[in-house]
Parts: C-alpha cells; structure tokens; sequence
C-alpha cells in the first residue's frame, strides 16, 4: 500500500492533557479513512496536526513521503472543510472556490471553468455569484466542500462535516462524498464520532479513544471483530459476559434472544437465565432490558432487542418473569481480557 | 417598563435630564434676537451666519478635524494589530498587553496631559498639535483595541485558518481575510474615537497654543468673554455633525454593536 500520510509516534499534549499520544498512523492513498471515536479523544487534534494547524510535541508527519511536522498549513496543499463551514463571508461562493486558484495564479479564465466545475461536482453551480449569507446550511457545506477539492489537495481532511445538518440530509451527504470522492480519487480523511457514519463511508476506520489508536480496520472487520471491550461497546454491543476462563464475551442486543424459562429452544451457543427489569414496545421489536449473573459470578445487565417476525401488541415480557436469553455460536464475539 | 414604575420614572427622568437643556441650547441658537435668553425672540439663522464667519471659531473647527482625523488614524493604526497580537498571537502575559492598552481609560486625562507638556513640549520642542496627536492617539487607544478586538472575537478563528489551509501567507491572509472581516469594526472604533478626540477638553485645554487650539476650547474661551447665542449656533452645528455620525453608525452598524464592543 502506498501512504498518502504518515503519523510516527506523535504526541501532542496541552499542558497536563495529552490530546494525542505516540500516535502511529498511515493514511493510505485514494481511500478514505475515518477517525471515529467520542467527544475529546483527540481526533480534531490529529486532523489538525496533519493539517499543520498544530506543530506535534513529538513525532513525525510526512506527506507524500516527505517531513511534513514543522511545515505551515499553506505549504501543504490540503483541502481542510471545517466544522462550522469557515467560508470567507465577504466573497461570493464563485470567489470562495476560487480563493486558492487565485493564490496558485490560476488565470481568470481557468479559473472561472475550474470554479464552476467544482460547484457542478457539489450541484451549486446555480449560487455560484450568493454570498454564503444567502445559503442554507446543507449548501455552505457543499461549497466549503468545492472549495477544498479546487485546489486538488494531496488529501481532503473533513472534521465532523455532516454534524451540524439534519438528520435527513446527514444520511445523503454520506454518499454524496462517497460519490464525490470515488469521481475524484482523492485520499480523504474523514473525523466523526457517529459509528454509523464510519461504518458506511470508511475504507478504513481507526477507532480512538483518550488520544490513542484502538482499533485499525475496514469496517467489516471492525464491526465483526472488534479489538477490545471499548470499540465494542462503542459499536453497540451492549452485553458483556466474563467467562471463568478469564476472557470476556459480548453480544449484540439485536443477536440476544429471550424466551420464557423452560421454553427456550435448545441451540449451541450461549444460554443464560436473566429476570426481566423492563420491556418497552418499539413496534418491529422491543427493548428488554435483564438482570443476570456471568459466569463468575457478577451480576450484569442484558439488553435485547430482538425483530419480530410479524407485527404484534404484544409487549413481550413483564417485570419479574423468568426468561432465558441466549445467542448462537456466530454471534458471539470472544474478546481477551486484558483490555 | 410596565411594573415596574421606578425603573420606568428614572428612565423618563434620565431623558428629561439630558434632552431638556439641549432643546433650550438649539432654540435659542435659532433667536433673532441679541441675548441668549429663553425663549427666544423671533427666529432666524442669524447666529449661524456669524458662527461660521467667526475666524477663531473657523480655525479652531478645522484644527479639531484635523487632530480628530489623524489621532484617530493613529489609533487604528496601532491598535488593530495590538488587537490581533492580543486575541490571535501566542504571545505570554496577554491579559498584562490588554491591560497597558486599556489603561488610558482609568489614568485621569489632566495627569496624562501634564506629562506630555513636560515631556514632549517642553523636553522635546515639540509643537502642542504633536503634543495633543501623542496624547489624542493615547487616549482613543482603548477605544480602538476595545471595539475592533470586540468586532474579532465573533469571528470565526477557522475562517483565517481556511485561508492558510488554501495557501495564503499569514501576511497574505491577514489583508485578504482578517481585515474584510473586521472592517464593521474598524469602522465603528473609527467613528468612536473621532467623536471622543472631537469633544475631548481636558488634554486640549492643558496642550493648547496660540497657534494651534480645538474647537472646544476656543468656546470655552468664547463663553468666558462674551455670553451670546453665537455659542448656541456653533453648539447645535456641532450636535448636528455628531447626530449625523451617530444615524450613519447606527444605520451601518447598529448602536447595540458598536457600544456593546466598549461595555463587553
Ligand atoms: N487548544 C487546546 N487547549 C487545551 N486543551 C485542548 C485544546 N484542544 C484540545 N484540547 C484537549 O485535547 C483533547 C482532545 O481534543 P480534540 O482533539 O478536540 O478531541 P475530539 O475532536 O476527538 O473531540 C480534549 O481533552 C481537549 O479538551
Ligand atoms: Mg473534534
């Protein structure tokens, strides 16, 4: 594989807090890799240093296979789209997808075909003499989008784009990049804390948590084999049960089914009795919410929330009732101890 | 105001207060008469006439544009980019710089005023409109740091950021983008300090000269000689000059903006 980008045990700290700890990361070329994680594990910091808005503490960034640390953002020739959108609010969408042509002295009439071919890209090609004022939300992402691909950047850094639109639109600017980045076979590094948004758009995802890397891998592989209690519970697998040999098993809610005691099928695989503490009606399904005890002992919460088969009031469970909450073999994910 | 009766008394009070003895200063400006009384005899523009042919009153109006324009040009000068080092630069002790350019604001004027007149006229030789540009310049600095940095720190940091991100130089970046944006600002701390250095009496009193005296000054002289409606007249020109500034702030910019920079 040939890397676009490279991170080499770089660290970034803020006085006592350690944004980003001896971080090792390639960015592989013409794909796109999303940095998932929560709120304050580091991934603006590390879109940022690349980005060459932060000079790391320690370590290294290349680009292209060149030293990239100390270098300033305006050498780098990246498209960076920002949270808040930061389009230049006194030039019109044409003047602000030309903004970086200008600099590279691009002539007028180039420029105006590059301009207006980047708007076509993001379907804005109608606002091209607005000022951002004048557009909605969904819109000044597209051209702030435009704007950082007209320069083609050797990668296109995207910081949590889709979170400030609703949730409508969300879903089809997912794959309106996708589209975007497949016409223009841009690397793109993509910053978001929605595992559904990773999940559909990555080639690659790195899962962060409290500036270090937790996880790297195509989502398949992440979604079906998650590294680690923490990248599982933040890919929704909600049941954790120590086993006696001292490694950890997890289910997901929606692979967890529950039958009354004494009336469970018998299947190879998991099989625990739980007590019902709360079942909600959802209509294709229901949240049922148990109290059981793992192998060793502790007592755990289990949540299942498995579809019906066909359309019923009925709410399933009550308070109280015995149940027996069980999961096939390929179902269950194992994951070792330690973390 | 409605329930609250006492706040709503004071408020009409405050107006009373300070509409009442302009209203008496513009009617009698526009007398026919000799006196400066109230109410006045008669009307006509009689007294503007004079105003405006009165040769000290004249010299003094042009020496106070004068000084008004180019403090305030100095000001702007300095302290847009004390500003910018302050808000955006990485530089230690910030809140020490801000507190060196907010200073003029508590440092009673007649100390500054004396210190200039040591230093500057008498140390230096220098002539009092450089001692009063120095001490002017001084003065509207607060002003210019406080409304343009106000104006600053609503903008987004990222929008300068993109402008690096897509190959401008931070000088580049800094003409290109940071001062579009803070021109509503500059604009604003602009029009403030003109009206501050306009009106100021304090330092102009201590710094004047024969040669070069503003026009506050000059009436206050004017007053202490001779008690006319002449005064009247060139008060209310002045008020006009300043209503005009005030409605073409307040229609680019809107007052709450430009006042909330000094009162953040
Ligand atoms: N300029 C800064 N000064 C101090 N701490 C910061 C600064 N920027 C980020 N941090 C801290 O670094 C950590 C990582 O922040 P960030 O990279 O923004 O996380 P994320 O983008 O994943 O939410 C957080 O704990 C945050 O509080
Ligand atoms: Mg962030």
């Amino acid at each position: 594989m040939t890397s676009a980008a490279e991170f080499t045990g770089v660290t970034q700290s803020y006085g006592d807090t350690v944004a980003v700890e001896n971080l090792n990361l390639e960015i592989e070329e013409g794909k796109l890799t999303t940095l998932l994680g929560p709120s304050g594990c580091g991934k603006t910091t590390t879109l940022r240093m690349l980005a060459g808005y932060i000079t790391p503490s320690a370590g290294t960034i290349t680009i292209n296979g060149a030293d990239a640390t100390r270098l300033p953002p305006e050498k780098r020739n990246l498209g960076m789209v920002f949270q808040s959108y930061a389009l230049f609010p006194h030039l019109t969408v044409a003047d602000n997808v030309g903004f970086g042509l200008k600099l590279r002295k691009v002539p007028t009439d180039k420029r105006r075909e590059l301009v207006m071919a980047n708007l076509d890209l993001v379907g804005l090609a109608h606002l091209a003499d607005r000022k951002p004022k004048a557009l909605s939300g969904g819109q000044q992402q597209r051209v702030a989008l435009a704007r950082a691909i007209a320069i083609s950047p050797s990668l296109l850094l995207l910081d949590e784009p889709l979170s400030n639109l609703d949730a409508r639109l969300r879903v089809q600017m997912r794959s309106e990049i996708r589209r975007i980045q497949g016409e223009t076979g841009l690397t793109v590094v993509l910053v978001t804390h929605d595992q559904e948004e990773a999940l559909e758009m990555s080639d690659t995802m790195v899962v962060m948590r409290a500036g270090k890397v937790m996880q790297t891998g195509a989502p398949a592989t992440v979604f079906t084999a998650p590294a680690n209690r923490f990248v599982a519970d933040f890919l929704g697998y909600e049941n954790f049960l120590s086993q006696s040999d001292g490694s950890l098993l997890t289910v997901r809610p929606e692979h967890l089914r529950v039958s009354a005691a004494g009336l469970e099928p018998s299947t190879a695989g998991l099989t625990v009795s739980a007590v019902v503490r709360e079942s909600v009606y959802r209509g294709v399904d229901h949240i049922v919410t148990m109290t059981a005890a793992d192998a060793t002992g502790t007592p755990i919460t289990l949540v299942s929330t498995t579809r019906r088969d066909t359309l019923t009031a009925d709410a399933g469970f009550l308070p109280g009732d015995l149940v027996v909450a069980q999961a096939r073999d390929h179902e269950i994910v194992r994951l070792s101890a330690d973390n | 105001m409605k329930g609250r009766p006492i706040l709503g008394t004071l408020a009409v009070l405050g107006y009373v207060i300070m509409i009442v003895p302009i209203l008496f200063v513009v009617s009698t400006a526009f007398t026919a008469g000799d006196a400066l009384t109230f109410p006045p005899q008669g009307v006509s523009l009689r007294w503007f006439g004079e105003a405006l042919a009165y040769q000290p009153f004249v010299g003094a109006l042009l020496s106070s544009l004068q000084l008004a324009v180019v403090s305030t040009a100095l000001a702007l000068l300095l302290g847009v980019p004390v500003t910018l080092a302050i808000q955006r630069g990485k530089i230690p002790g910030k809140s020490l710089v801000e507190g060196l350019f907010l200073s003029p604001l508590v440092v009673p004027e007649l100390v500054v005023g004396l210190a200039l007149y040591q230093q500057i006229m008498i140390g230096l030789h220098q002539t009092s409109f450089v001692a009063l540009l120095v001490g002017h310049t001084v003065l509207l600095l607060p002003y210019a740091v406080r409304v343009t940095g106000a104006s600053l720190a609503l903008a987004d940091p990222a929008v300068e950021e993109a402008a690096r991100g897509l190959g401008a130089s931070p000088l580049r970046t800094f003409f290109s983008v940071t001062l579009p944006l803070l021109r509503p600002g500059i604009f604003s701390a602009g029009l403030l300090s003109f009206v501050t250095s306009f009106n100021n009496v304090p330092l102009s009193l201590l710094l004047q000269s024969r040669q070069f005296r503003t026009l506050p000054v000059t009436m206050l002289d004017y007053v202490q000689q001779s008690y006319d409606p002449m005064i009247a007249a060139m008060s209310t020109l002045i008020l006009a000059g300043t209503v005009v500034i005030a409605i073409v702030a307040e229609k680019t910019l809107g007052f709450a903006k430009i006042f909330g920079g000094i009162n953040k």
